[in-house]
């Protein structure tokens, strides 16, 4: 089943397209990745999704409500957990009124279950929370009525690290619950570690919407090469070596081409180290931020 | 579901009960001058131009009722009571908005049109507080001081007033959803209240130039007519509500359309 069905979904700010035909899916029980830098239209496709724009052209269906139908989706809502990039709570609330706030809007089965794991301070008002504390309490609010669906737009943004491997640890065993976690990001790390897809968004625009390992395994290897003498870059870089780094003697490049091309090339010269190894997921990232030309096929 | 309307009248309770305090002091300031004041009140409305009483709507100075009517009514109560439900509810939407708390709020299983109803609901709490609080002060005041006022036209000054609030309420909620910022909202709704009260009050001067008055909110209730001469104008109270009504309406459409 798909929980998130988006199709080409369009919304216009004035001139600027801030999302330009999305199109991906989200299916039931994964973790998926929404990555993108800051500006890139992360937040406009989550703040779609939960009705708070509404599109200029195209739509969505979020666990089957299409977001134009404002009934349908509103009924859905108690399906969902949110927790935005930056949470607008009643500063003069403590912690605790802020839950029960939060309870009689949609509920709290596991508030208790949840403020072990997060324990922001509850006795205090909001207004004197660290922003680490206010994405606990964020947390705990999001997860409190048990959701199907948790959206997360940059979940772990000023959460110090110990509780960030708590919250991947926790969308982990959430997602073994069978629920369906839908997050934004623009760390790169968090979310190869995490997610079993991603979306990556460019600009307003999906550039690559695939399995996190397929995008590892298409996008080549990472290679070093330490030669005995300094490089001839002439000589050396082939058609098949992207974003090729020279310094004297050491090369560092992507190889797009069969592996064993890639040996049959190296033993012409004097090697002295080599490592080849699957690219971490920055560096496939910073392909899709390159000049439109050298996007690779995916 | 009441958690926003619980939310929202618990946030207005305190601005309501310091209000009721300030008028708690007026009382104190005017109650007392009255005994003194009411013999010297036919030299003093012959000394001023009838054209300010007018533009106050002023009269029977030395009797309690037109004494409180001048002092606590038609400037306290109808400008600046009205301007503070304008200013509230023009702060609401546009406040959550802003702060980003209108996000939380609507990734509920709760519609707009709710969460504008429980805003509107939540008016409730000033309406009350203020309404019994004044009432009660000017019972206490004018017995204090040996010139019990009629319960009655009391009465009716409050509750002929509340279609009049609700109407400032209204001009403020439609702000509230056109504009993003609460500031800019709780700005616009404040001088239209005010400009609207002063076209009235202007409007009054000029026989030719009346009419123009009917446009404005404070045309439709008269606090002097209720306390002085007990004239309760039901009709004009009907109007009111109407015109409430259709900014609430007006409100609702304009925040179904909006982008948050």
């Amino acid at each position: 089943m798909t929980a998130i069905q988006v199709d080409d979904l369009t919304k216009q700010f004035g001139e600027v397209a801030a999302n330009d035909g999305v199109t991906f899916d989200v299916e039931s029980g994964e973790i998926f990745g929404y990555l993108g830098p800051n500006g890139a239209g992360k937040t406009t496709t989550i703040r779609l999704l939960l009705g708070l724009l509404k599109p200029t052209s195209g739509t969505a269906h979020v666990l089957g409500a299409d977001i134009r139908d404002r009934k349908a989706l509103t009924a859905t809502k108690a399906d969902i957990g949110y927790l935005p990039d930056t949470l607008g709570f009643d500063g003069r609330l403590t912690g605790h009124q802020t839950l029960d706030y939060f309870a009689r809007l949609h509920g709290d089965e596991r508030r208790e279950e949840l403020l072990e794991l997060f324990d922001p301070p509850l006795d205090r008002a909001v207004e004197t929370y660290s922003e680490g504390n206010r994405r606990m309490l964020g947390i705990v609010q999001a997860f409190m009525h048990d959701p199907k669906l948790v959206i997360m737009d940059e979940p772990t943004a000023g959460l110090d690290p110990l509780k960030q491997d708590r919250l991947h640890l926790f969308i982990e065993e959430e997602r073994q619950a069978g629920k369906t976690l839908f997050f934004s990001s623009h760390t790169l790390s968090e979310v190869q570690r995490v997610c079993d897809r991603v979306g990556i968004i460019r600009n307003g625009r999906i550039v690559a919407h695939e399995e996190i390992e397929t995008l590892l395994t298409q996008s080549g290897k990472e290679v070093w090469v330490h030669l005995a003498e300094p490089v001839n870059e002439k000589q050396f870089v082939t058609d098949e070596m992207i974003d090729v780094e020279v310094v004297e003697n050491a090369v560092h490049f992507t190889y797009t081409g069969h592996i064993q091309g890639l040996l049959e090339h190296l033993v012409q010269f004097d090697n002295q180290d080599l490592e080849i190894g699957n690219p971490q997921l920055d560096t496939i990232f910073k392909h899709y931020y390159r000049e439109e030309d050298t996007i690779p096929e995916t | 579901m009441t958690a926003i309307l619980r939310n929202e009248a618990s946030r207005l309770l305190r601005g309501s009960l310091v209000l009721t305090g300030v008028f708690t002091l007026l009382a104190a300031m005017y109650y007392p001058i009255f005994p003194g004041f009411a013999a010297d009140a036919e030299e003093l409305e012959a000394a001023f131009p009838p054209e300010l009483m007018d533009f106050f709507g002023i009269e029977a100075l030395d009797t309690i009722e037109g004494f409180i009517a001048a002092e606590m009514y038609s400037f306290f109560w109808v400008l600046l009571i009205g301007i503070y439900f304008a200013y509230i509810s023009a702060g609401t939407i546009a406040g959550d908005v802003e702060r980003r708390k209108m996000d939380l709020t609507l990734s509920n299983p709760v519609s707009r049109e709710s969460v504008l109803v429980q805003k509107v609901l939540a008016l409730g709490v000033p309406l009350i507080v203020l309404n019994i609080g004044v009432i009660v002060i000017n019972v206490v005041g004018s017995r204090l001081i040996d010139e019990p006022l009629s319960l009655t036209p009391l009465l009716m000054v409050h509750l002929l007033s509340i279609p009049y609030l609700l109407v400032c309420a209204g001009i403020g909620l439609v702000m509230s959803v056109v504009m993003d910022r609460a500031r800019s909202a709780q700005g616009i709704a404040l001088i239209l209240v005010f400009t609207l009260w002063l076209i009235d009050s202007a409007s009054r001067l000029d026989a030719d130039y009346e009419w123009i008055g009917y446009l404005t909110p404070s045309r439709y209730y008269d606090e002097t007519a209720i306390l002085v001469r007990e004239e309760f104008a039901y009709f004009d109270a009907a109007v009111l509500t109407a015109g409430f009504l259709v900014l609430l309406l007006l409100s609702t459409a304009l925040f179904l359309r909006r982008d948050i």
